[in-house]
């Protein structure tokens, strides 16, 4: 009692590999899995047996993390599923170039500019807000080698 | 002129019905208008006779005949009585005369029961009496379509009067329809009875079949008796809303009982009626439709009681008379599968209304039958379940099982030994169809021999599926716990052989490990029998009831008289002799040896093999025997049982021993099987639970190597972990010295984790789910140490893990997997933490969630995500949560010292939550509905002042949440019902009447939506409302600006009365809105009527003078002065101006 093994952490960003196991049944809803190849957010777990006196079957349902699209798997409980390493991180947006690519800085205040401003709505009104001259907050979700612009804040309300 | 009147409407109906390719729209519209005129022709009786007679159109038929009667209704005071009789003559010779359509049959024959019963306030039923006589010469001597159509009329006249709180018969007030439906009664409803009766009769003895015309006859015929069989015989005791109620139930599919008075004694109590009944009922019951009215006639009959058999002696022929028939019925007949519900009803009810001593007394073919029909229902419903479509078998079988259950608990009904051969039999029954061949029946009853035996797509938990019919059963079984104590015995004994040998060969490798085939059904067999144990060892009760040994098994088992020594050595298994062996004990040694033989198997690599149902049955069984065997009072036990389980005893201590590692092995081995480790872990909580200051589980060392293990990282998934947690803190609290910090050490290395997880700079995806499941736990621990309300240790490790949530949203805010337990975490703790009445503990609370909604609003205030049904997810969990956050600490605060801090909480957490409820969030019915519903706990604790306040945050509340109160909104039920209710308490707390005039207007607003709402629920909740703020307005003034706004109301509350737009049941609470307006403004009321009567005089000058009459009564006598007296007379005055204002304006 009390010897608590140190837990072993992986960083994720060492490139190694863009996901990890883990047995089926540890699952969460609202965690992250790999569902036909794509980094998906578990939205519904359920569970089914095959046959009354057999083992459990755990369904899943998930949504791209990227796109929206539903994607949907089945698996014993037993077994393992991959899944994805998923970052979300916040940068301040500094500028957007005339060919829509915009430049962030991250907290350390290095800068980046390999990110295009994102499709429909939101990228609507970023460019707005950023013309009205509003201080922008802007969160980039990045898993399995893809990378977007998923949230903005307006940047007012931090550092008072 | 009539001729062209007949030619336009005939011509306007062919426009209506045409196709709409043919016909415009237009033109549809001036069809429709000819017709709305006519619906609002003044003395019309002449044009609709013609028409009648004329017009080959079903709809101008149709329209003549509906406007005679509301015309009827309209214009009753002007006719004549002449006039009056000579319309009845003439509908009924049409009727005989002429073959109308149903529809219109129908109508008719309704006006003419209208007319009957306007016409018997005056004349005392006379001309009732008459028609009566008129329809029963036609029933006994006219050609049958006539004698169909008097029946008709009678029942139409029944209905008629049958109703009186919701009658449709508009013009009376209900006191008058009551005392109409009592003189009905009183007069003509037995005579009814008695003379359809008689008809009966005679259809029955003349022996033929009942075919085409003469089965519809006889089908109405039965319709009439079953309707007085029916009848809801009131008391005028009773007020109205209660008898309301009644009539509700007249109007339900189960029939209130019959209840009926003294002078029905010479009729219901003729010893050959209730033979007549049964004699009908064997003679209609091959033909659906006329077996159902006369089943029910006999149903009804099983249930006479009231005065009418008020002596015991009377009731007692009665019964020996019914069940004879009755009897003598079972003994002719073999029961078609739809009448097994009412076989069984019938039994019901007789148990249900006559003594247990006088249904002892019955016959013993009463019992045989009873018993018979059981098991014949067992079989049927056991079948039932696998084709899965109706339920008839099931129902019947719930009510025979009532009626059973009755029986075996009623101590002065039947003696036992005569119980003890039919308690065998159904439980014999009942085992054999859930068991496989060759010692039962299952998989083979299926018609075509290759059904499937195992239901696989059950998607409820067996254990509660079944748990109702068990239970019956169960009790069933302890009225002769000798013969089935033995059974249960044999049984396990052999399958638990039977699984060992099974497992032994496969672990040996003798036998291919596979499952299905053989090991499949003896799982199956075995999750049976160990049902069918658990309920007969035991009850299953449901949480807080106190559990006991049922007192048959106690008796039993002293009865035995066995030798404890040998029964001990049996139970620990070190002898396999049952000589003398307590029986109880040894069906228990019987159970725990097949837990054992299922631990070890787990624990040779079996897990792949063994069945989660199984196991989960196992552990349901050791559950439910636990709760009431282990440690409860000694009065209860026997002395076998004393020394085994009691107080103390060595064997407590072993059986908790066995009972904990068999629940850990399955949690080791069978963790992903989710049905399998949730029972053991409820097995785990009771025994953590029940025992308190000396919970023998706490000192088990295979529960505490638990904790140990769960501390290495058990693998468990998330919620299964929270469970464990939970049973570790109840058993903590309990548990005392060195092993209470043993047990305490499973939170410790939570914390530990904890701490480890946000003093790393690692940030992955592994960290954060350790980090989410870590936050679960926790809630567990919540649960566990509120459960049981201490607060020390355990308290401050809590405490410390509370303490970094703000830090932990403040770094993974982006993190919705993290964010979101850590919101619940604090939600659950606010729901049971707050009861601490330390301050300090408190105040530290309070602060950490202040600091939580503030560090939340920073990262999520104007936040725009870019995919929208998962942002809106995600922002709706977290919102749910915070408001159960906001929520309790409202609660909790109130009634306590600190409401200032406490309100300050919650304002600011309001203040920041606000905002980020926005529209499209609204949208949302479920989170909609959670807004109101704190807004409303937030007032009920009545905190609504301090946030007042602290800074206006409900007003803010409510003008966001006012403008979603619109039409569409309110097609939610339970959203406007919340919304309405919402407001109502605010107006009690006093709080509207404080808002700025422009708010109050879209309160004002809000009511007017709120009134045109067709629900009951909230047009009366509008109408409370604004009493209450009528009542605050008038000491404002009627010039004050509040006051306009809210007298703009009244116009629209008195049309919508006038014109039945507001549902019924709201009409007192409306009269009361209207009550209290006026006391704002006495000149309001004369003002609105002088407006209504302007506007009549224009469109209808004729009815002027009534309306003006019936403004009159309302105002009679009355002072608006708000006080009760006059309150109360305008409410009378209001209730005889409806009634009269509604007879003649009324247009539908």
């Amino acid at each position: 009692m009390g010897d608590i093994e140190d837990t072993h952490f992986e960083t994720g960003d060492s490139g190694a590999s863009a996901t990890f196991p883990m047995q089926c049944s540890a699952l969460r809803k609202n965690g992250f899995v790999m569902l036909k190849g794509r980094p998906c957010k578990i939205v519904e777990m359920s569970t089914s047996k095959t046959g009354k006196h057999g083992h459990a079957k755990v369904h899943l349902v998930g949504i791209d993390i990227f796109n929206g699209k539903k994607y949907e798997d089945i698996c014993p409980s037993t077994h393992n599923m991959d899944v994805p390493h998923v970052k979300r991180e916040d940068y301040q947006l500094t500028d957007i170039s005339d060919d829509g690519y915009l430049t962030l800085m991250a907290d350390n205040g290095d800068l980046r500019e390999d990110l295009k401003i994102p499709d429909g709505d939101l990228g609507i009104q970023l460019r707005s807000d950023f013309d009205s001259g509003k201080e922008l907050l802007c969160t980039v979700l990045k898993s399995c080698g893809e990378e977007c612009v998923i949230a903005v804040k307006a940047n007012t309300a931090l550092d008072k | 002129m009539e001729n062209s009147a007949v030619n336009t409407l005939e011509a306007a109906a062919q426009v209506l019905m045409a196709p709409p390719n043919l016909v415009s729209s237009e033109q549809r519209h001036q069809a429709e208008s000819v017709f709305l005129e006519f619906r609002s022709t003044k003395n019309p009786y002449q044009l609709c006779r013609e028409i009648l007679e004329k017009s080959s159109s079903d709809y101008v038929l149709f329209e003549a005949a509906s406007l005679i009667k509301t015309a009827l209704i309209r214009e009753w005071n002007l006719l004549s009585a002449d006039d009056i009789t000579s319309l009845r003559e003439y509908l009924l010779s049409y009727l005989l005369r002429k073959e109308a359509p149903p529809f219109l049959k129908e109508k008719l024959l309704q006006t003419i029961a209208v007319i009957i019963k306007r016409g018997s306030i005056n004349d005392g039923g006379r001309e009732r009496k008459a028609l009566l006589e008129e329809l029963e010469k036609i029933i006994l001597s006219s050609p049958i379509s006539q004698q169909k159509l008097a029946c008709s009329l009678i029942l139409a006249i029944m209905q008629e009067y049958a109703i009186t709180v919701k009658s449709a018969d508009v013009g009376l007030i209900w006191e008058v329809h009551f005392r109409l439906k009592k003189s009905f009664e009183a007069l003509d409803l037995k005579r009814i009875f008695r003379f359809t009766v008689s008809i009966l009769e005679q259809i029955v003895r003349s022996g033929h079949h009942p075919e085409g015309e003469q089965a519809l006859l006889t089908k109405q015929l039965l319709t009439i008796v079953e309707t007085v069989l029916c009848w809801s015989h009131v008391s005028p005791l009773l007020s109205k809303r209660l008898i309301g109620a009644f009539e509700a139930i007249y109007e339900s599919d189960t029939a209130p009982a019959l209840r009926l008075s003294i002078n029905w004694r010479d009729t219901i109590l003729q010893p050959e009626l209730i033979a007549l009944f049964f004699e009908i009922h064997m003679y209609v019951r091959a033909t659906p439709q006329l077996a159902s009215p006369s089943l029910t006639c006999l149903v009804q009959l099983a249930s006479l009681s009231g005065i009418v058999v008020f002596a015991s002696n009377l009731k007692q022929q009665y019964l020996e008379n019914y069940v004879n028939s009755f009897m003598n019925m079972l003994a002719f007949i073999q029961p078609l599968e739809r009448e097994m519900l009412g076989i069984s009803d019938i039994y019901r009810r007789l148990v249900q209304f006559f003594t247990p001593a006088m249904i002892a007394a019955m016959p013993p073919a009463f019992l045989q039958n009873l018993t018979s029909y059981t098991c014949h229902c067992i079989r049927g419903s056991i079948i039932e379940e696998g084709v899965n479509e109706d339920t008839v078998w099931r129902e019947s079988l719930n009510k025979f099982l009532h009626t059973w259950c009755s029986i075996v608990h009623d101590t002065d009904g039947f003696s036992n030994e005569r119980l003890v051969s039919p308690c065998i039999e159904i439980f014999m029954t009942y085992l054999q169809c859930r068991l496989a061949p060759p010692d039962g029946t299952r998989g083979t009853e299926s018609s075509d021999g290759c059904g499937d035996d195992i239901k696989d797509d059950v998607e409820d938990d067996e254990r509660q599926l079944h748990s109702n019919v068990l239970l019956t059963i169960g009790a069933i079984a302890r009225k002769a716990p000798a013969h089935c104590c033995h059974v249960l015995y044999n049984l396990l004994t052999d399958r638990s052989k039977r699984l060992e040998s099974q497992l032994q060969l496969m672990h040996m490798g003798k036998l291919q490990i596979v499952t299905g085939g053989e090991l499949v059904t003896l799982f199956e067999d075995l999750h049976w029998i160990l049902m069918i144990t658990g309920h007969f060892l035991a009850v299953d009760c449901t949480e807080g009831e106190t559990v006991m040994i049922p007192s048959e098994i106690v008796q039993y088992s002293m009865s035995q008289n066995a030798n404890i020594d040998a029964s001990l050595r049996y139970l620990v298994g070190e002898s396999n002799s049952t000589e003398n062996v307590d029986p109880i004990l040894k069906l228990v040694g019987e159970i725990l040896r097949i837990s054992t033989w299922e631990c070890a198997a787990l624990e040779a690599g079996l897990a792949s093999v063994f069945s989660p149902e199984l196991s989960a049955t196992l552990s349901w069984l050791l559950k439910i025997w636990a709760n009431s065997y282990l440690v409860p009072q000694p009065s209860q036990y026997s002395e076998v049982l004393e020394v085994a389980f009691g107080r103390g005893s060595r064997g407590v201590a072993w059986v908790v021993g066995l009972v904990a590692r068999r629940a850990a092995a399955t949690l080791r081995h069978l963790s992903t099987q989710p049905t399998a480790a949730k029972h053991a872990l409820m097995l785990l909580a009771t025994l953590a639970h029940s025992h308190h200051k000396e919970s023998p589980l706490a000192s088990c060392e295979e529960f505490l190597a638990l904790v140990a293990w769960e501390a290495a990282g058990s693998n468990l998934p998330g919620e299964l972990r929270r469970e464990l947690h939970r049973a570790f803190a109840i058993a903590a609290t309990f548990a005392e010295g060195d092993v209470r910090n043993r047990l305490l050490g499973s939170t410790v290395a939570l914390q530990d984790k904890l701490m480890n997880i946000i003093n790393t700079e690692v940030d992955t995806e592994p960290v954060r789910t350790l980090l989410a499941d870590t936050l679960d736990c926790f809630i567990g621990v919540t649960e566990g140490v509120l459960e049981v309300g201490t607060m020390d240790e355990q308290f401050i490790m809590l405490m410390g893990a509370l303490d970094k949530i703000p830090a932990i949203i403040f770094r993974y805010h982006n993190y919705p997997g993290v964010v979101l337990p850590s919101l619940n975490l604090l939600a659950k703790s606010a729901k049971r933490m707050l009861h601490s009445v330390q301050p300090q503990n408190v105040n530290k609370f309070l602060e950490v969630c202040n600091t939580t909604f503030e560090v939340y609003m920073r990262w999520n205030s104007g936040k725009i995500s870019s995919i929208p049904q998962d942002a809106e997810e995600e922002a709706y969990e977290d919102i749910c949560a915070l408001m159960e956050v906001i929520s309790s600490v409202s609660r909790c605060g109130a009634g306590c010292g600190a409401e200032g801090a406490w309100g300050g909480a919650c304002a600011r957490g309001l203040r920041l939550l606000l905002p980020l409820i926005t529209p499209p969030l609204l949208a949302l019915p479920t989170l909609a509905l959670r807004a109101y519903r704190m807004l409303r706990d937030l007032d009920h604790a009545d905190q609504v002042q301090y946030i007042w306040r602290g800074g206006g945050a409900c007003a803010r509340g409510l003008r966001l949440l006012l403008p979603l109160i619109t039409p569409p909104l309110l097609a939610l039920p339970t959203l406007a019902l919340r919304a309405y209710r919402m407001l109502r308490d605010l107006d009690h707390a006093d709080q509207l009447t404080n808002l700025p005039l422009e708010d109050f207007n879209m309160v004002i607003t809000a009511l007017r939506v709120g009134l045109t709402a067709v629900s009951c629920d909230v047009s009366t909740l509008c109408c409370d409302t604004i009493v209450g703020l009528a009542n605050k307005v008038r000491i404002l003034g009627d010039d004050n600006p509040y006051a306009i706004s809210l007298l703009s109301l009244a116009e629209l509350l008195l049309m919508l009365i006038i014109k039945m737009e507001i549902p019924p049941d709201s009409i007192p609470a409306a009269g009361a809105a209207i009550y209290a307006l006026t006391c704002v403004k006495p000149a309001l009321l004369e003002g609105l009527a002088r407006q209504l009567i302007e506007a009549f005089a224009v469109n209808d000058p004729a009815n002027v003078p009534r309306l003006e009459e019936a403004f009159g009564v309302l105002t009679n006598g009355v002072l608006f002065d708000g006080l009760r007296t006059h309150k109360l007379r305008f409410q009378d005055n209001f209730d005889k101006f409806l009634a009269s204002v509604h007879g003649f304006l009324i247009v539908k």
